[in-house]
């Protein structure tokens, strides 16, 4: 009898508990509905697709609220609309109030944005996340607010470590214990088991064209304590760090550690590799995550875990740090808008509480720290305890590891030069060094071009 | 006659002369009149980006520095310069020539082969032709990615095709979008799917006008097959092998969607033709000053190109 009193009165204090948590967090609340607006025409260029264009069901509520209307006058994809802002901008035809934005493309934008921090208050920013807010930021200039962030955790085949012969035979052949990998080195050991012991197909994949492979090298080059360039905007890529990164790619190609046509795959190929089950060990963004667990379409399906991402190679000795290269969609107000005031209002709008809670529920990763809260919570009751995991995972990862590529507008011209000589590397038409080298030149000669040296 | 009288008839001599030489100036003028929209169009439409454009490749104009849109007198010509400096240009350049002459060649000897056969078809040949044209319907981007996924070394029809007939070991061994020279192979095969309806039609309209007599005569002096075919109907079809030549080489830059979603230039510059290197430099790295020179360089090789097509035209003609 005592047992059952003292267990109604754990529930009893437990539900009590919850109701009191759910009570702090309230209701998520709408922003940027406290000016009358009456008469204006708000005038948007935003990225549409898919759940893209979810968000964008909600500014009716802004509309009526604030008595303004919301024409939104491009809904493109992420190429696209890049292509359309160029274009408007160096026409001076940009005559919109909201534009969308990006961390990886906002160096190339930010002469023909305006300077947000006169719009925001000081509280108004803080409720987001300090390190993409820092990636935001140029020359103390901020010129964008996040909507949502992507970054990469380590995906790998649960079955591979979770079975007792694979972990023995790991142990003869190496020495060491199996263990989810925590640093690139160890990736290479286990990717490498794995293949040579007929476990997997592949024991790793990645991009292996375009900004994707330049990227994923920055991230293990950054993640070994490297840096693209020094402070001088100097290219440093083609230091003892980037040959050793290089080779690790080189031999991994070489040896079919990663599949043969590795240098034609982009990111849906390279995920599509892990859903069939056929890679042991990647980086992969966090947002394939509803796909890889669907049972209709993936083999991987809850056969899968996450980690953080791994830290680079030893020969950065005390640099070496967590990998981390991440994004963020955003919005901007271009210098040419007709009422940047009242796209500022928008843009609060958008990138409130309830709004960016609402758009997280559909699996994107918040960028602001009180929908991380909440998400976070709503996982707990969720079957697949890797929901709630993943997505602790991810706020560490995009409180602490979150890193964009180098702020400057000649992003992806300098990956233009980089990939192919990233790719010559790999396929064994060149060695790393040269490779490497002859992209440091030709880089230095864009940057020269583009006045980074006086 | 007086005086009077032959000034008199002069004058109305005169007369209709004058007014047949106004009808013929206005008769001259009014063409030109009545093309002057058109002409205008063109000026503005087409001449006008020509010439804008090859003031631009003497400058270093990039999209987002609008500043940079000036023309200086010492840096005129450095984007030439980089151009012609530039190791990646000259393999565009080279890969751009083995990729037309085989895709137009191999096109022609395949479609030749094809007309010829189709030419002898007595019955259904309304549906072969028909089948014939299926490859017209597609938009060049829609072949590339259905050729794309044909080669797809990890899911193509054609890894798993020679998986299931034993020719490979595993699956996914070949990579034919990355290998050398299996790459170019793949773009080139797609080409020529795209360009064999086209080249057929032309050739096999050609082949069923050749006058009959000269073939029964072959017949009656015992000619072959392959004779009839090396000394009468190859001669005679040439004026129709230079059309459709001209028409290909004419049209054969539709291609670049094709390559652009296959291979997009690579892997590491190995199927980079001039156009895809083109639009890498001004589309998306945003150099118009560098990318309109390049432009420029290509259109003088196309000239080139097509003058050579038109000339063996003219001859071929002249011949017959």
């Amino acid at each position: 009898m005592m047992r059952v009193a003292r267990l109604l009165l754990i529930l009893f204090v437990f539900t009590l508990g919850l109701g009191v948590h759910a009570q702090d967090m309230g209701e998520p609340q709408y922003a940027g509905l406290d000016m009358d607006l009456s008469g204006i025409n708000i005038r948007m260029a935003n990225i549409g697709g898919g759940t893209y264009e979810v968000m964008y069901e909600s500014i009716p509520i802004f509309e009526e609220a604030t008595g303004a209307t919301v024409e939104i006058v491009a809904l493109l994809d992420g190429f696209a609309i890049d292509q359309k802002l160029k274009v408007d901008f160096a026409t001076g035809a940009a005559d919109y109030d909201v534009a969308w934005d990006h961390t990886s493309f906002m160096a190339q934008y930010t002469n023909f944005l305006l300077p947000l921090n006169d719009f925001f208050s000081e509280d108004e920013l803080a409720a987001f996340s300090p390190a993409i807010m820092d990636a935001a930021t140029v020359d103390g200039n901020l010129y964008l607010i996040p909507r949502h962030a992507d970054i990469s955790p380590i995906h790998y085949r649960l079955d591979l470590y979770e079975s007792e012969e694979i972990a023995a035979e790991y142990m003869a052949a190496t020495g060491e214990e199996l263990t989810v990998p925590t640093t690139l080195e160890e990736i290479d050991r286990q990717a490498r088991f794995f293949v040579e012991n007929g476990h997997s197909t592949f024991g790793y994949t990645l991009p292996g064209r375009e900004e994707a492979l330049t990227g994923r090298f920055y991230e293990m080059h950054f993640a070994s304590g490297g840096s693209l360039f020094d402070e001088n905007w100097e290219p440093t890529f083609n230091d003892d760090i980037g040959v050793a990164v290089a080779e690790l790619l080189r031999g991994w190609y070489h040896d079919g550690i990663i599949p043969v046509d590795t240098t034609d795959l982009l990111w849906d190929g390279v995920a599509q590799y892990f859903c069939n089950g056929d890679t042991a060990i990647k980086l992969e963004w966090y947002g394939w995550y509803s796909t890889f667990q669907n049972p209709d379409n993936c083999a991987i399906s809850n056969n899968f875990g996450l980690a953080r991402g791994f830290t680079g190679l030893s020969v950065g000795g005390d640099a070496v740090r967590p990998s981390g290269w991440a994004g963020a969609h955003a919005f901007s107000i271009p210098a040419t808008a007709p009422n940047p005031a009242a796209g500022a209002q928008l843009i609060k709008f958008l990138s409130s509480e309830r709004v960016a809670y609402e758009e997280a529920q559909l699996g994107y990763l918040p960028v602001r720290n009180d929908v991380w809260d909440r998400i976070i919570d709503d996982a707990a009751m969720a079957e697949n305890p890797l929901d709630r995991e993943r997505l602790v995972l991810a706020q560490l990862q995009v409180s602490n590891d979150f890193k964009t590529p180098p702020l400057i507008a000649e992003w992806i011209p300098f990956s233009n030069i980089f990939y192919p000589l990233m790719q010559a590397i790999m396929l064994g038409d060149v060695s790393a060094r040269e490779g490497l080298d002859q992209a440091a030149a030709e880089t230095r000669e864009m940057m020269a071009d583009a006045g980074y040296y006086g | 006659m007086t005086l009077q009288a032959r000034a008199q008839s002069g004058s109305s001599a005169e007369q209709p002369e004058r007014r047949f030489t106004d009808q013929r100036i206005s008769a001259r003028w009014f063409p030109l009149f009545m093309l002057l929209p058109a002409i205008l169009f063109i000026l503005v439409i087409m001449l006008f980006p020509m010439i804008y454009s090859l003031y631009v490749s003497f400058t270093p104009y990039e999209l987002l520095r609008p500043n940079s849109l000036k023309f200086e007198l010492a840096r005129a010509l450095r984007n030439y310069q980089k151009l012609f400096a530039d190791a990646i240009f000259w393999k565009s350049v080279g890969n751009t020539i083995v990729f037309l002459f085989l895709s137009i060649n191999l096109s022609y000897v395949i479609a030749l082969g094809l007309s010829q056969l189709l030419a002898r078809v007595t019955q259904g040949q309304g549906i072969m032709r028909t089948l014939l044209m299926v490859p017209m319907m597609f938009a060049p981007i829609l072949v590339g990615f259905q050729f794309r996924w044909f080669f797809n070394a990890n899911v193509g029809l054609v890894n798993n095709l020679l998986y299931s007939l034993g020719l490979m070991q595993e699956r996914g061994q070949i990579a034919w979008l990355v290998d050398e020279p299996l790459g170019m192979f793949s773009i080139i095969v797609a080409s020529i799917w795209m360009n064999l309806p086209v080249l057929t039609i032309i050739l096999l309209a050609g082949t069923l006008s050749l006058p009959r007599e000269t073939f029964e005569a072959a017949d009656v002096d015992g000619a072959s097959s392959w004779q009839q075919f090396r000394y009468i109907t190859f001669p005679l079809l040439a004026p129709f092998s230079y059309i459709a030549l001209t028409i290909l080489s004419l049209d054969i830059s539709r291609a670049f969607d094709i390559v652009r979603i296959m291979t997009d230039g690579g892997p590491a510059h190995r199927t980079e033709l001039i156009w895809t290197y083109v639009t890498r430099l001004a589309i998306e790295n945003t150099w118009f000053g560098l990318g309109s020179a390049m432009s420029w360089v290509t259109v003088i090789l196309a000239v080139v190109f097509t003058l050579y097509f038109f000339r063996q035209l003219v001859r071929s003609r002249v011949v017959r």
